[in-house]
């Protein structure tokens, strides 16, 4: 069911996932080890799942996903292919397909042009794509995220957030490939600061 | 709404336009704290920017999007136009009564009945006292044919990045009008700007 990807890497749009081995029956380690450091599993666009969806490694959703998405240390990125009715909670969410239930991200959220939202999105960093389709409320409020995030029993997802400080907006033309360089590029300092 | 022209269309893009009221209204929320903003039009990162600062929820209609716009401007009764503006919003959430709404240039391109209809729907889920601020063609007779994506500068000035196209007629609407129609919204106070736009503040009655 779940394929792996080196990520970034083998996953060009428009690749045929469908044919690669299923990520577990690569894994002899044992079927709760998480993913080595680059990669991530992805479910591919001939795959359809109605239920709920837990892991700890990155995860890139190219087909039909109905339920819940729980990644509570990891990235989940949806796929232009990708078509999510579900609650989502992760470490941070890329959306690049269709989405239809509420997002909620203990790092940041950031959709792209091609995206189409509805739901609400809860993330102390939110960054929206000009010409992404999105329609819901986005709370980027630390306090609010924190409590959101906290219902949901998240509270070990990632590292404690001590920053208190507001919400920040994220350029969206940040990829899952720069993940951590962005404290280094400052791409994630508030453009709006007079 | 009017009729498509062959004519050049206004130019009112990549020119920061200075909005006194729009600017009085980002020195509000800088010391105000936490609200809760509706905005009619598409969101954008700068916009998250300025409402991010302030502690802000932001509620995103897009009525632009996925033919918001044609559906509100069908000729329907009443209570028909009342449910199809519900249905444009976005969910809305227990509690969460709305502060502020940022219309822009989005009732330009709506029928006075579908007008009535959305702000009647957006007073339903906000405070008394609630502002709402809009853009209005004023002296221009002609608009692009589709609404325009202002977002606003690190200054607090307004920039429409919506790209070049066709006019139609423009309706331009009156004070005394838009005073009539704006579902329990009144005017407070109104700017003719440099573009040729009206700006205004409307409040909503208690």
């Amino acid at each position: 069911m779940f394929e792996r990807g080196k990520k970034d890497e083998g996953l060009d749009e428009g690749a045929d996932y469908r044919s690669a081995t299923p990520a577990r029956a690569q894994d002899p380690g044992g079927s709760k080890a998480p993913a080595k450091s680059g990669e991530c599993a992805v479910i591919g666009r001939s795959i359809e799942i109605n239920g709920d969806v837990r892991g700890n490694e990155d995860l890139r959703i190219e087909g039909d996903v109905s339920g819940t998405v729980e990644l509570r240390n990891s990235n989940l990125t949806i796929g232009k292919e990708g078509k999510v009715r579900a609650d989502v909670y992760a470490k941070s969410i890329t959306v690049d397909g269709t989405t239809e239930g509420d997002l909620y991200a203990s790092e940041r959220i950031v959709v792209h042009i091609s995206a189409h939202v509805r739901g609400n999105i809860t993330a102390p960093k939110v960054g929206i794509e000009e010409g992404a389709k999105f329609k819901g409320s986005i709370e980027m409020d630390q306090a609010a995220v924190e409590k959101a995030l906290g219902k949901v029993n998240m509270q070990g997802a990632a590292k404690p957030m001590g920053d208190r400080s507001p919400g920040k907006p994220v350029d969206p033309k940040i990829g899952q490939k720069d993940m951590g360089k962005e404290a280094a590029s400052g791409l994630n300092s508030p453009s709006g600061v007079r | 709404m009017g009729r498509a022209t062959a004519k050049a269309p206004m130019d009112r893009s990549e020119a920061a336009l200075n909005a006194p009221l729009f600017r009085l209204l980002a020195d509000q929320l800088d010391t105000a704290g936490r609200r809760i903003v509706l905005d009619l039009g598409a969101a954008s990162t700068p916009m998250l920017s300025m409402l991010g600062r302030c502690r802000c929820l932001v509620e995103i209609a897009d009525l632009g999007c996925d033919g918001g716009i044609g559906r509100l401007n069908v000729e329907a009764p009443a209570d028909a136009l009342a449910s199809i503006a519900e249905s444009l919003l976005p969910e809305h959430r227990q509690g969460d009564a709305v502060d502020l709404v940022f219309c822009w240039d989005m009732l330009n391109y709506l029928r006075p009945e579908a007008i009535t209809a959305l702000m009647s729907a957006v007073a339903r889920r906000a405070r008394p006292d609630t502002l709402a601020h809009a853009l209005i063609v004023y002296s221009e007779r002609s608009m692009p044919d589709r609404p325009g994506r202002f977002v606003p500068t690190e200054d607090w000035k307004l920039v429409d990045h919506a790209v070049p196209a066709a006019t139609i007629e423009a309706p331009r609407y009156s004070p005394e009008f838009l005073g009539r129609i704006m579902g329990g919204f009144a005017i407070e106070s109104a700017r003719l700007l440099a573009n040729g736009m009206q700006e205004f503040l409307f409040r909503l009655k208690h």
